[in-house]
C-alpha cells in the first residue's frame, strides 16, 4: 500500500524526536537528509469562493517567487499581497489572488510555507496545482503530511498524538476510498497492467543476476526485457502527454442509496434528480445495475447512485447487481440506507435492534470508520400516526444508530427535513479537505508516473555496463508505480522467477 | 561414561593457561555451550571465544568438525556476499575458503560489482583441516565429543522476558550435566532427521552418522512448547572420478588469478596454476524416463514436506519442467580426491535406479557410484519465535543458529552467528537495554546481507528452506561484496568486540586510503579539452563544457584508476593497491547517496524497540482487535519490524508508539 510509506515517514520523524529525547546523551544525530517540498489544496472541494493552496518545505520560497512572478524579494512575512498567479513554464496567467509567506520556524509545519488564496473554480485550482508540480523539488503531499510535519517540528505535543492516530485513520481511509474509486475503472486497470509488466521485467533481470551462471536461463530473457521496458516507458509517457486519454474523473461527493429490495430506493433517487431517471415498480428487484447521475444539491457537487436491492438471489444478473451495489457502498462518501417502515417490528422497543442489524447487513463489514450515513424510514404514509410517534420516541433514546429521517417518497412528507440533513452532511464533507479531490489524486499519480519514467531511463543507461545498476532503475520505477498500485515485495519477485524458470543450481 | 575426548587448546598466552588449569574440572561452568560442529556451530564457538567467553563446543565426532556435508564449494551470488560479511566480522569461513579452495572464480563478473559472486570449489580435507586447527587452538575454547540429550531449564528471571531460563545441558547415556549461562543450538538437519533412499527410511541427519537429538527435539517441543516445522533437502550420489568420460563434457576453467574471500588475505593458499577445472554436461530424455519410472519407489518425492524451489532434486526438476535439458556440473571433491560431485543430480531413488539414471548421461555412461544420493527430512524451529539476536523469545539464554532456523546452505548457517555472541555471553545485556531504549545488538537490513537474512527469518518466518539471493536486499547497491569490511569491521570491533586488532587496523587503513584517494581525485579538476589531451581514447562528449573532476572521470566505463594514476603519478600512485575499489566507489557513490535517506528511515524505525512482553490486548492502547492479534502473534522486536507486518496500519503504529512512549516515561520517572 503506497500510503504506508508516508506514514512510515511520520513515524520515522516521531522516532527521531523520541529517540533524541530518550537518549539525550547519545551522539547519534537524526540525519534525516534533505526534505521534499510538498503542496496541496488545503481548503475543501466543491463550490467555494476562495481556495487555499499551501506549499511547505525548503523550496516553498522559490515556488512562491516563480508562481507569483516575484523576481527578487519575498513578500513581508505574514502579509497578504495581491499578485497574478503564473504558470512558470508558459508565463500564462492562471488567476489573480493573494499570496502569503510564512518563513519557518514560525509556521504551521515549522518549515517555510507559501500560501496561495485563489478563486475556487476547478480549472483555476487544477492549473495552480499543475504549475507547482512542474517546479523542481516539489511533489504533491500525501494525506496528512502537513500535520505530520507539524508534529515533527514539535508544533503538536505528544499528548496530541492520540488524536493524530485517529486523524491518520480518517485521512488514509478517505484517500483509500478516493483511490479505490479511480482504481475501479479503466485507469486502475491500466496502472495495474503496467505494474504487472514492470514486475515481470524486474523479475527476469533479477533472475538473470541471481541465477544465470550455471543455470539454464535462456539468453533471450534480457532481449525481451529490452523490448518491454521502452514499450512500457512509451505508454506511460503517452499517457502523461495526452490529458484526454485518461478516464474522465468523476468529481463530487459520492452519495449511494442502498437497502433491501422494494423499499423505495429508486423512488427517492427520482425525487432527488427531479426526473424519472430510474424505473420504479412494485416488483422487487427492478433495479439491477447501478444508475448514476450528477447533481447539484445546495451548491455541492454530488454523484448520486441508485443500486440494486440487497438480497440473496439465484438470478445471476441480479446477483451481479447486488455485488455491484455492495461495491458502490464500499466506495461511498455518504450512504443513504433506506428502510421500508411497514417492515419494522410491531413492538416499538424492538425497532432499534432491527435497524442495527439492518445497517450491519447493508454497510461494508469490518469497516469501523464512521462513514457518513443516513438511515431513512420510507413509506410512513402507510403507518398510523401514533405508531410513527412511538417509533420516533424509541429512536431518540437510541444514540448509536445513524441519524434517522422519517419520510414518504409517495406523499413527500418529511422530505424537507431530509434534504436539510443531507445538505448538512455535504457541507461537512465538502468543507473538509480530507474529502479527496480527484484532481489532487490525479496530480499525485502524475508525479509518481513521471518518477517511474525517469527511473526507467537508468535501465538503458546501465544496461550494457552494470546490470545491478540497470536493475536498480527498474526497482525504482516499480516502487514509484507501487505508490499507486501497491508495493511489490521481494517475495513476489522470487515467485515470478521460480514460476518462469527452472532454477537448478 | 562416554568416551569424552577432551582437546585442550595449545594456550597462546600464559595467563590463559593458568586460568584454565585452575578451573579444569568436569564441573566447570561455561559462559557459552555450543551444540553442533557444523558451519553455524564452529563459527558460533569461535565468535564467542573471540569476545572472551569461556566456551564449550559439543559435537558427536570431533573428526567431522568442518565437514562439508553436501557440495564441495562455497560462495556464489548472494552467498558470496555472506562469506565476505562473515569474514569482515572476523569469522572463519572466508579464510578457510582461501586455504581450501582449488578453483576460484567470480561469478557475474560482467554484471556489476554489486552482484559479483565470489565462489570457490573446495578441497574437503583441507577445509576440515583448517577449521579444526583453528578451533582446536583457540584459547578459552574446549571441544568435547558427545550427544546432548536435553536442556536444563529453570524458572525465568522475572526482570527479563521469557517463560524459562536455560542453565545448561544434560549429556546422553546418563552423562554429566554441564552448566552454563547460554546455550547455542546448531544441530542442522539432525533435529528428528530422517534419511530417505528409495522406499527405505532411517533416522539420522547425515549418512554414516548416528542419529541424535531425539531428546533435544523432545525438550524443544514438549518442555519448551516451541512451534516446529519440517523441511527437506537432499544430496547427489558421489561418482568415481576415473569412470567419467570427461571428453564428452565442456571444460570450465577457474579465474586465471584467484581472488581470495578474506579481506586480510592477499592471495589464496592454492597457486593460480595449481587450480583444477570443473566440467559441465546435460541431462537427456533417458534421465526423464528413469525419474518417472522411479516415482512409485521414491517416498521422499511423494511426501509433501517443503523442499527448496531453487536447489531441487533432479526428480522435482524433471517433474516441474519436463522435456528439458538440465545442467549437471561435475565438481572435483578435492585435489587428491578420486570422487566427483555431480551438482544438479541430487536424488532419492533406490541406488540401482540412481546408477541407471546417471548412465543415461553420455559422459557418465560407464560411471560407477561411490556413495548413493539420499534425501533428508528434518525439524526446524519456526524462526518467528526468535529475537533478531537469535535468542528464543520464550527462553532466556537459549540461542539457535543455522539450518535449525529453516535456512539452507553453509554460508547462510555461518552468517547467522555474528549477531549474538554478545548477548549469549551475558555481556551488553543490562537493565537499561529494555523497552524503548538502545537499539538491540543486531545487524540491520540497511547495513548487511546478514541483517536481511535475519530480519526475513524472524519477521516473516520460512515456508521453504531459506537461501540468500541478491534480490532480497533492497539496498543492494550499497551492500556490495567489495565494501563488506568498511560496513562491518569497525562495528564488529567497536560494538560487538568480535574483531581482532589486526583486522580492525587493516580496515581502518583501507578506509583511510579510499577516502584520501577519492578526495585527491576530486582535487584534480580539468576542462574537457585537457582531459581529451591526457586520455585520448576516452569519448568525452563534445558539448560538455564544465570542469570534470578525477572522480567524475571514473564514471566513464573505459577509464580505470590506473589510467588516471599513470597520468598523475605523483598524486595517485600511492593508492594503486586500491585501484579496483576506488573505481567501484566512484561509480556507485551517487547511487548509494540516493539510498541514504531510505536507509536512515529504516534505521530510525528499527531503533525503537518494543518490549518483548508487551500486552497487546491491554485496553490502554487503542488498537483494533485484528491488529492486536497480528502483533501478539508476531511479537515484533522493533517498530520497524511491526510496520513490515501485513495488516498493521499506520494509525495502529502511532497508537503503539504513543503508548510505549508514555509507559517508558512513567517507568523512567520512577
Amino acid at each position: 500500500m503506497s500510503l504506508s510509506r508516508c506514514w512510515r515517514r511520520a513515524l520515522r520523524m516521531t522516532a527521531v524526536r523520541l529517540r533524541v529525547r530518550v537518549r539525550c546523551d547519545s551522539s547519534v544525530s537524526s540525519a534525516a537528509g534533505p526534505v521534499d517540498t510538498i503542496y496541496a489544496l488545503s481548503s475543501g472541494q466543491g463550490r467555494c469562493g476562495v481556495a487555499v493552496v499551501r506549499v511547505s518545505g525548503p523550496a516553498a520560497g522559490g515556488a512562491l517567487r516563480s508562481v507569483a512572478g516575484l523576481s527578487r524579494a519575498l513578500p513581508a512575512p505574514r502579509t497578504a499581497l495581491l499578485r497574478s498567479i503564473l504558470n512558470p513554464q508558459t508565463n500564462e496567467v492562471l488567476d489573480r489572488g493573494l499570496v502569503l509567506w510564512f518563513p519557518g520556524p514560525h509556521s504551521f509545519t515549522g518549515e517555510d510555507i507559501a500560501e496561495f488564496h485563489i478563486h475556487g473554480g476547478p480549472a483555476v485550482i487544477n492549473g495552480v496545482l499543475q504549475a507547482l508540480g512542474s517546479l523542481p523539488g516539489l511533489r504533491p503531499a500525501e494525506a496528512g503530511e502537513f500535520t505530520q510535519r507539524a508534529f515533527h517540528a514539535g508544533k503538536l505535543d505528544l499528548t496530541e498524538v492520540e488524536g493524530l492516530g485517529d486523524l491518520i485513520h480518517a485521512e488514509t481511509e478517505a484517500q483509500r476510498r478516493q483511490a479505490l474509486r479511480q482504481m475501479a475503472g479503466d485507469l486502475g486497470q491500466l496502472y495495474n497492467d503496467w505494474s504487472q509488466r514492470l514486475k515481470r521485467c524486474l523479475a527476469h533481470v533479477e533472475a538473470f543476476i541471481d541465477f544465470s551462471e550455471g543455470d539454464l536461463i535462456e539468453d533471450g530473457v534480457l532481449n525481451q526485457v529490452d523490448l518491454d521496458v521502452p514499450q512500457l516507458q512509451m505508454e506511460i509517457e503517452n499517457h502523461l502527454c495526452d490529458e484526454r486519454r485518461g478516464e474522465r474523473l468523476r468529481s463530487g461527493v459520492q452519495v449511494v442509496i442502498a437497502g433491501s429490495t422494494n423499499v423505495g430506493k429508486s423512488s427517492l433517487f427520482n425525487i432527488l434528480c427531479q426526473r424519472p431517471a430510474a424505473i420504479v415498480s412494485p416488483i422487487a428487484g427492478t433495479t439491477r445495475d447501478i444508475v448514476e447521475t450528477s447533481l447539484d444539491i445546495g451548491g455541492f457537487p454530488v454523484l448520486l447512485s441508485d443500486t440494486a436491492g440487497l438480497r440473496d438471489t439465484g438470478d445471476c444478473v441480479e446477483k451481479e447487481g447486488v455485488r455491484r451495489a455492495r461495491h458502490m457502498v464500499e466506495l461511498a462518501d455518504v450512504t443513504l440506507v433506506l428502510v421500508d417502515s411497514t417492515q419494522l417490528p410491531q413492538e416499538p422497543p424492538m425497532v432499534s435492534g432491527f435497524l442495527r442489524e439492518y445497517l450491519m447487513n447493508v454497510l461494508p463489514s469490518g469497516n469501523n470508520y464512521k462513514q457518513q450515513r443516513l438511515l431513512i424510514l420510507n413509506k410512513i404514509d402507510l403507518l398510523p400516526k401514533e405508531h410513527i410517534s412511538a417509533i420516533q420516541n424509541v429512536l431518540t433514546q437510541t444514540s448509536d444508530l445513524a441519524p434517522v429521517c422519517i419520510l414518504s417518497c409517495h406523499s413527500r412528507e418529511g422530505l424537507e427535513r431530509f434534504l436539510t440533513l443531507l445538505q448538512d452532511r455535504l457541507k461537512t464533507l465538502c468543507g473538509d479537505p480530507l474529502a479527496g479531490s480527484p484532481s489532487l489524486t490525479q496530480t499525485r499519480h502524475r508525479a509518481h508516473l513521471q518518477n517511474c519514467v525517469e527511473a526507467l531511463n537508468q535501465y538503458y543507461q546501465y544496461r550494457n555496463v552494470d546490470l545491478a545498476l540497470a536493475a536498480e532503475g527498474l526497482r525504482l520505477g516499480l516502487s514509484s508505480l507501487g505508490r499507486i498500485t501497491g508495493k511489490v515485495g521481494a517475495e513476489e519477485i522470487l515467485d515470478v522467477i521460480f514460476r518462469d524458470f527452472c532454477i537448478g543450481k | 561414561m562416554l568416551p569424552v575426548r577432551r582437546l585442550l587448546a595449545q594456550p597462546r598466552f600464559p595467563s590463559f593457561s593458568l586460568a584454565r588449569s585452575s578451573s579444569n574440572s568436569s564441573h566447570k561452568r561455561y559462559d557459552v555451550i555450543v551444540v553442533g560442529g557444523g558451519h553455524a556451530g564452529t563459527e558460533a564457538a569461535a565468535a564467542a571465544t573471540r569476545i572472551g567467553a569461556e566456551t564449550l563446543l559439543i559435537t558427536q565426532k570431533i573428526q567431522t568438525i568442518g565437514a562439508l556435508s553436501c557440495n564441495p564449494s562455497m560462495g556464489g551470488i548472494g552467498k558470496g556476499h555472506l562469506v565476505k560479511e562473515v569474514d569482515a566480522l572476523d569469522g572463519l569461513m572466508g579464510r578457510a575458503g582461501d586455504y581450501a579452495g582449488v578453483h576460484f572464480s567470480i561469478l557475474n563478473r560482467r554484471k556489476g560489482p554489486a552482484v559479483w559472486g565470489p565462489r570457490a570449489q573446495l578441497d574437503r580435507s583441507r577445509y576440515k583441516e583448517f577449521i579444526q586447527s583453528e578451533l582446536l587452538n583457540m584459547p578459552r575454547l574446549t571441544v568435547i565429543e558427545g550427544s546432548v540429550e536435553g536442556l536444563l531449564v529453570s524458572a525465568a528471571d522475572p526482570e527479563q522476558p521469557g517463560k524459562h531460563r536455560v542453565t545448561g545441558v544434560r549429556m546422553a547415556d546418563g552423562g554429566d550435566k554441564i552448566l552454563c549461562s547460554s546455550v547455542v543450538l546448531t544441530t542442522g538437519t539432525f533435529l528428528s532427521g530422517s534419511l530417505f533412499m528409495g522406499r527405505t527410511t532411517s533416522p539420522g541427519g547425515r549418512m554414516g552418522e548416528a542419529p541424535s537429538c531425539a531428546g533435544l527435539s523432545h525438550s524443544l517441543k514438549e518442555v519448551l512448547g516451541l512451534k516446529l516445522g519440517r523441511l527437506k533437502t537432499g544430496t547427489p550420489p558421489r561418482i568415481i572420478r576415473e569412470t567419467v568420460n570427461f571428453s564428452l563434457t565442456q571444460l570450465q576453467l577457474p579465474d586465471p588469478q584467484p581472488t581470495p574471500f578474506s579481506f586480510i588475505n592477499t592471495h589464496t593458499h592454492c597457486k593460480p596454476e595449481e587450480q583444477i577445472p570443473c566440467h559441465l554436461t546435460v541431462t537427456t530424455p533417458g534421465v526423464d524416463r528413469v525419474v518417472r519410472e522411479s516415482l512409485p519407489v521414491n517416498s521422499h518425492v511423494q511426501q509433501d514436506t517443503k523442499g527448496p524451489r531453487y536447489c531441487p532434486s533432479i526428480e522435482s526438476r524433471v517433474l516441474r519442467f519436463p522435456g528439458r535439458q538440465h545442467q549437471v556440473w561435475l565438481e572435483p571433491e578435492g585435489l587428491n580426491s578420486d570422487l566427483i560431485y555431480p551438482q544438479g543430480l541430487s536424488m532419492t531413488m533406490p541406488p540401482e535406479l540412481q546408477l541407471r539414471l546417471i548412465r543415461e548421461i553420455p559422459a557418465l555412461s560407464q560411471a560407477e557410484i561411490h556413495t548413493p544420493g539420499y534425501g533428508v527430512q528434518y525439524d526446524f524451529v519456526c524462526p518467528t519465535q526468535l529475537f533478531p539476536w537469535l535468542q528464543l523469545k520464550s527462553v532466556q539464554g537459549l540461542f539457535l543458529a543455522g539450518q535449525i532456523n529453516g535456512t539452507t546452505g553453509y554460508e547462510e548457517a555461518a552468517a547467522q552467528v555474528p549477531v549474538f555472541p554478545l548477548r549469549a555471553c551475558g555481556r551488553g545485556v543490562n537493565a537499561g537495554r529494555t523497552a524503548l531504549s538502545l537499539p538491540p545488538l543486531s545487524l540491520s537490513r540497511t547495513e548487511s546481507y546478514i541483517g536481511v537474512l535475519i530480519d526475513d527469518l524472524v519477521v516473516h518466518g520460512v515456508t521453504e528452506p531459506y537461501r540468500m539471493f541478491t534480490s532480497r536486499a533492497e539496498f543492494r547497491t550499497s551492500l556490495r561484496p567489495d565494501n563488506a569490511d568498511l560496513r562491518l569491521t569497525p562495528k564488529g570491533r567497536e560494538e560487538i568486540g568480535c574483531v581482532s586488532q589486526h583486522r580492525y587496523q587493516e580496515a581502518v587503513r583501507v578506509q583511510q586510503g579510499l577516502t584520501e584517494a577519492l578526495s585527491t581525485l576530486n582535487s584534480i579538476s580539468l576542462s574537457p579539452p585537457c582531459w581529451r589531451e591526457k586520455l585520448s581514447d576516452v569519448g568525452i562528449s563534445e558539448n560538455k563544457s564544465t570542469l570534470i573532476s578525477g572522480e567524475e572521470m571514473l564514471l566513464y566505463t573505459d577509464v580505470s584508476f590506473s589510467m588516471l594514476a599513470s597520468t598523475f603519478p605523483d598524486l595517485l600512485s600511492p593508492y594503486l593497491e586500491f585501484a579496483e575499489r576506488i573505481k567501484i566507489e566512484a561509480v556507485y557513490r551517487p547511487h548509494c547517496e540516493k539510498q541514504q535517506r531510505e536507509m536512515e528511515r529504516m534505521r530510525e524505525e528499527e531503533s525503537l524497540s518494543l518490549p518483548p512482553d508487551f500486552d497487546y490486548f491491554s485496553q490502554q492502547v487503542s488498537l483494533s482487535n485484528e491488529v492486536r492479534e497480528i502483533l501478539d502473534r508476531a511479537r515484533p522486536s522493533t517498530l520497524g519490524a511491526a510496520m513490515r507486518l501485513k495488516g498493521v496500519t499506520p494509525a495502529a503504529t502511532v497508537h503503539l508508539l504513543n503508548y510505549v512512549t508514555k509507559t517508558d516515561r512513567k517507568t523512567r520517572g520512577k
